[in-house]
């Protein structure tokens, strides 16, 4: 009898559920924070992932310079950073979103999450303002997504060494590639909006990228959530394997062209892992800080500034693995930094319209093509 | 008349806080996604993410199942049939696992299995072998709980009837037609209780399998995706199907545990007295084990927050330091400290007690009140009770993040105290369930009698219902706070996008931190063990009140 | 004076109807009549743990129909002893009155020290004497007796019935009894009459 009267309350509820009450909210009835009024209280709450970069040291000095008050909310990944814009437009919970790429903002702006930020750029490079020159957002760092794999497993004789991406779907890579997912890592994405581009191009005609991503699939490919997951725990190439929790089940990630860079640096000069440099498998990715509607612009710009200060962003590749978006940075030498990293000759070429244009369909696609394998 | 004032502001504030925001959360879902509970079940294996969940789901839960039963019974069994030095302790020590908190078991089973460990942390093979020992680990106690009192107070006549009949002379005749019938609805109301348990799961299988999830920890993970318009339908129709399907599956379980109860009640003649006198010095190699699988996690966790490990390029070594513990408790700008996690676990425990437990006993009260005048309005509030328990940690914390703040986000996401009302959610209904009983169990008579002495209202309240009910009240007191302090799901949901935060979740958190610092893992440790001892300390406690009754889960 | 006007009630049947009673200060009634007829339920109305159909009670002149049990002044001993448990003797005693002289009320009843024993360890006749002892410490207007003395043997009840009656004409309480028991009603009450 009390397991009757039970359904009978949830089917009587969820029938009067028609979204009435949630539109009556959203248009403003209840929620009622405004949208264009802000206080600059002295803090500055930043909404990011784990970007190495924006560590203690980094964010005392600002603290010391300007007085503001700096909390961290960190997220997981880029695509957590994009859904807390989301969820919280217009609360003016937090004021500035670093880490947004090339590839998740046009979201952020179709969405009217950002706000013209007043700091002034100036010495930026013409290669980080190809993606987007706008108000909206300034470009801190860069680099070039690309798959990585392990030198001292995939040698040539026990592996071979990939010639293009079919190779990757062969059984000997099966459960050996980790890739973080586009639909929340920024690094994923990247790669993914790369391989729109290298299959139009390849020479198969019959085959689109979403039939080398079922193939992938089959292959039982590693998606992980963020990109952190796929190079530390599973990726068998880089400093995974002092981390906790590293399991070492993935010979090739979608990484960095710097990162064996990063690798040698770290570990004075040496690294197994290589960039695999295929023509149109990589993509430029830069990296953005933007100041959030409602938000203490005043803090977010200086923010901003103090990100973009020659003093700040030069340190962009030792502080934050990452080229820096000044004019004229370059990697450092030492360690061998910049002779392990790679710029890659052809990048795939996606134009910022074209990615704000298909962004939603591809990843649809994506999600499609991998369920059906 | 002060009387009914009050039944009326509990129920009223019961629904506005565990009723509405359910009901929000999921209107809001649905305004999202449409009103299509097809495409909702259909969207689970048609997306990438929610893949396969379904299936695994529910393979877990089963073996879980099975595995704790084949385990446990045998525990139950010597436990039940024959006296131990030591027993209360033993009996203890096993069904401590049950109130541990889930992230301190994740964080004790992955260092057993990692490299500091026995090092076997392979494959999926040995991860999913490993969930499904955990959940064993877990629930346990439920098997011991249910089934033990009924093995050591079943009257010792049957059993000797039983061996002088045809039918009972064969260990096997009499398992067959004694044990097997006397114990089937214990078995029955244990293996019902793993599943579900079992099925929403979340600590466990975010942190010892890799890639796999159950409904539970999918719906956790994309929630911060969900209710917003035009944005990522998908995992709003993901979110409905799975909290259908765990709704339903919750909903099955509820009335097969109340039907289970019924018949447990009314089964064989029990003696009043514990009747087992014999001792088996060969069941020892039963339940000293047991007993070290059941301490291993926990201490699996406090050795580790000891050992830090350095690399450098010539190889690996551990030490023995306190520097996690420093590190933890010390904070940095980006993370707090676990002094803030500490602070704000007890204090959301305490609000979450000083409101669940009024709340609760009087709803207890107003549902006896009520019964005798009006028991259809009775049952219709029994059941309103239990809505919470056809919901998931991670779907209350939904119906918080969803529902309740979305009314006034400027509000709740600046009141420290908001996790609180998924705490509350999650512990009314047992306080309810744990009061209820012993109000039932409460003779009017002497109230009555006191108020022929002439004794007022208030003075009958402190004087005489209080301590007749202590046991059950302090019983409800622990439960409430150790609920609190351990509770993940919801939490996790609910503080991941701002900076409230609770030990659970920053054990999480601290786990979560990406690139190479080799006080993470440790730090975490750390903090599990600071929980871990919490909640040995309010078992330990509990244990001294609990009202000895037959097989209950509390 | 406790003065009950055509107190009237019904529960699926009729219990009593349009019944009177007058009671003098200092007198004790017995009302007898068979096991089920509506005895208890009348004590009950009369001392307000229930309420009556119709009818009205007057105590000393003061209307008390409508009055809280714990504010008209009516004690009332229940047919078994009714001891709580988490009190000892001293602890049950003192509830009649926070005040009270508890050596000298356990006197009265013949348990003198009796104060720290646990109610569980009393038989029944020590119980109903507690009970007593209690009741009368809370200085009632009338007492009012739900058969107990049933619950004893014939020997124990009836030195109870005469120890309680002189203990009741020696403090000058009226009281009320109800029983089964012809004999009992005779031994114990100035008049008996039937429900």
């Amino acid at each position: 009898m009390k397991i009757y009267s039970l359904g009978v309350v949830f089917i009587l509820a969820t029938m009067t559920l028609t979204g009435c009450v949630s539109q009556k909210i959203d248009d403003g009835v209840i929620i009622a924070p405004s949208k264009y009024e802000w206080v600059d209280d002295g803090e500055l709450v930043i909404v990011t992932y784990d970007v190495y970069g924006l560590n203690d040291a980094m964010l005392e000095e600002f603290e010391r310079q300007t007085g503001y008050e700096v909390t961290l909310l960190k997220l997981d990944d880029a695509g957590s950073v994009i859904d807390h814009l989301l969820q919280h437009k217009g609360l003016q919970v937090a004021d500035i979103a670093i880490g947004i790429d090339n590839t998740y903002l046009q979201t952020a702006i179709d969405n009217n999450v950002l706000w013209e930020h007043n700091a002034v750029l100036t010495n930026i490079s013409d290669l980080a303002l190809l993606p987007y020159e706008g108000p909206y957002a300034a470009p801190f760092d860069q680099g070039y997504i690309c798959l990585n794999y392990d030198s001292s497993v995939v040698d040539g004789e026990n592996f071979t060494v990939p010639q293009n991406l079919w190779d990757l779907t062969n059984d000997e890579w099966s459960g050996k590639i980790a890739i973080p997912s586009p639909e929340t890592s920024s690094p994923g994405r990247a790669f993914m909006t790369a391989t729109t581009d290298y299959f139009t191009h390849d020479d198969d005609n019959e085959t689109e990228w979403t039939d080398w991503w079922t193939a992938m699939s089959r292959n039982e490919v590693i998606i992980t959530t963020g990109w952190s997951e796929a190079y530390e725990t599973h990726y068998t190439g880089g400093y995974g394997e002092w981390t906790d929790g590293y399991v070492g089940n993935a010979h090739a990630v979608v990484s960095y062209c710097h990162s064996p860079g990063v690798e040698a640096w770290s570990a004075g000069n040496w690294t197994k892992s290589v960039s695999l440099d295929l023509p149109r498998a990589s993509f430029h990715q830069v990296e953005y800080a933007a100041a959030i509607e409602g938000g203490n612009l005043d803090a977010a710009s200086a923010f901003i500034q103090y990100l973009m200060s020659p003093e700040v962003n030069s340190k962009m590749p030792t502080e934050n693995y990452m080229y820096s978006t000044l004019k004229g940075m370059d990697l450092p030498e030492d360690d061998g930094y910049r002779f392990h990293s790679r710029i890659p000759d052809q990048p795939a070429n996606v134009s910022a319209t074209k990615i704000a244009e298909n962004m939603e369909n591809w990843l649809a696609q994506w999600n499609t093509a991998m369920v059906d394998a | 008349m002060k009387f009914r004032l009050i039944s009326s502001c509990a129920v009223i504030a019961y629904t506005l806080l565990v009723v509405v925001p359910l009901w929000l959360a999921i209107d809001r879902l649905i305004w999202v996604a449409g009103f299509n509970p097809l495409d909702w079940i259909n969207s689970l294996d048609g997306n990438y993410i929610s893949q396969g969940v379904v299936a695994f789901t529910f393979l877990q839960a089963l073996l879980s199942t099975v595995v704790t039963l084949a385990i446990g019974l045998p525990i139950a069994w010597q436990l039940g049939r024959y006296k131990w030095p030591l027993h209360s302790l033993i009996k203890a020590t096993l069904t401590m696992p049950f109130v541990m908190p889930s992230i301190v078991a994740a964080m004790g089973f992955l260092h057993l299995i990692g490299p500091s460990g026995l090092n076997i942390r392979i494959d999926d093979t040995t991860w999913f072998a490993t969930l499904i020992i955990a959940h064993a680990w877990f629930n346990l106690a439920l098997v011991i709980r249910f089934c033990e009192p009924v093995l050591s107070t079943l009257d010792p006549k049957l059993e000797e009837q039983m061996r002088l009949l045809p039918a009972g002379h064969s260990k096997i005749g009499r398992f067959r037609n004694l044990w097997a019938p006397l114990l089937a609805p214990s078995v029955a109301a244990a293996a019902c209780m793993t599943f579900v348990f079992s099925f929403t799961s979340f600590a466990l299988v975010r942190w010892i399998t890799l890639g796999d999830n159950t409904l539970e920890s999918v719906m956790a993970n994309i929630g911060s995706s969900a209710g917003i318009p035009n944005y990522m339908l998908a995992r709003n129709e993901i979110i409905l199907g799975a909290s259908l399907i765990q709704f339903t599956i919750l909903i099955a379980s509820l009335w097969l545990m109340s039907w289970l109860q019924h018949r447990r009640q009314n089964l064989l003649p029990q003696a009043s007295e514990i009747t087992v006198k014999r001792v088996n010095h060969r069941g020892w190699m039963i339940v000293f084990p047991a007993v070290i699988f059941a301490l291993s996690p926990l201490i699996a966790v406090f050795w580790a927050s000891f050992r830090i490990r350095h690399t450098d390029s010539s190889g690996t070594s551990y030490s023995w330091e306190t520097s996690g513990w420093e590190f933890a408790f010390a904070g940095s700008g980006s993370m707090s400290s676990a002094w803030d996690a500490l602070w704000n676990s007890l204090g959301y425990a305490m609000i979450t007690l000083c409101i669940a437990l009024p709340l609760g006993w009087a709803l207890a009260q107003t549902i006896l009140d009520i019964e005798k005048e009006r028991p259809k309005t009775a049952r219709f509030l029994d059941v309103l009770t239990m809505i919470p328990f056809a919901a998931s940690s991670v779907m209350i914390g939904l119906g918080v993040m969803l529902g309740m703040i979305r009314v006034n986000a400027e509000f709740f996401y600046s009141f420290w105290p908001t996790p609180v009302i998924a705490h509350v959610m999650i512990t009314t209904p047992f306080v309810v369930r744990i009061m209820l009983p012993a109000l039932r169990s409460l003779n009017p008579i002497y109230d009555e009698c006191a108020q022929t002495l002439g004794i007022p209202a208030w003075r009958r309240f402190m004087l005489i219902r209080l301590p007749l009910l202590r046991g059950s009240i302090l019983v409800a007191v622990i439960f409430t706070l150790a609920m609190s302090l351990g509770e993940f799901g919801a939490s996790w949901v609910v503080t991941r996008n701002s900076d409230w935060t609770t030990l659970p979740v920053m054990i999480d958190s601290l786990r979560s931190i990406p690139y190479n610092n080799t006080y993470t893992a440790p730090a975490a440790c750390a903090v599990s063990s600071v929980l871990m001892g919490i909640t040995l300390l309010l078992f330990t406690w509990a244990e001294k009140f609990r009202p000895a009754r037959d097989g209950g889960m509390f | 004076m406790l003065k009950c006007n055509s107190l009237t009630k019904s529960f699926d049947k009729e219990l009593f109807s349009e019944f009177d009673l007058e009671l003098q200060p200092g007198e004790i009634i017995a009302i007898a009549g068979p096991s089920g007829c509506g005895k208890t339920t009348l004590l009950r109305c009369i001392c307000g743990l229930e309420k009556l159909d119709s009818g009205s009670i007057y105590l000393n002149d003061e209307n008390i129909t409508n009055l809280p049990a714990e504010k008209r002044g009516i004690g009332l001993i229940f047919q078994s002893p009714v001891l709580f448990p988490h009190l000892s003797v001293e602890g049950n005693l003192l509830l009649g009155n926070k005040k009270g002289d508890v050596a000298k009320a356990l006197e009265e009843v013949g348990l003198s020290d009796f104060q720290n024993r646990r109610v569980e360890s009393l038989s029944g006749g020590e119980g109903q004497r507690v009970a007593l002892a209690r009741a009368l410490l809370a200085q009632p207007k009338a007492l009012l007796l739900d058969e107990p003395f049933s619950s004893l043997d014939d020997e124990l009840s009836d030195k109870l019935v005469q120890d309680v009656r002189s203990i009741l004409k020696q403090r000058k309480c009226s009281a009320v009894l109800v029983t089964h028991n012809k004999v009992i009603a005779e031994n114990f009450a100035d008049s008996v009459i039937s429900l």
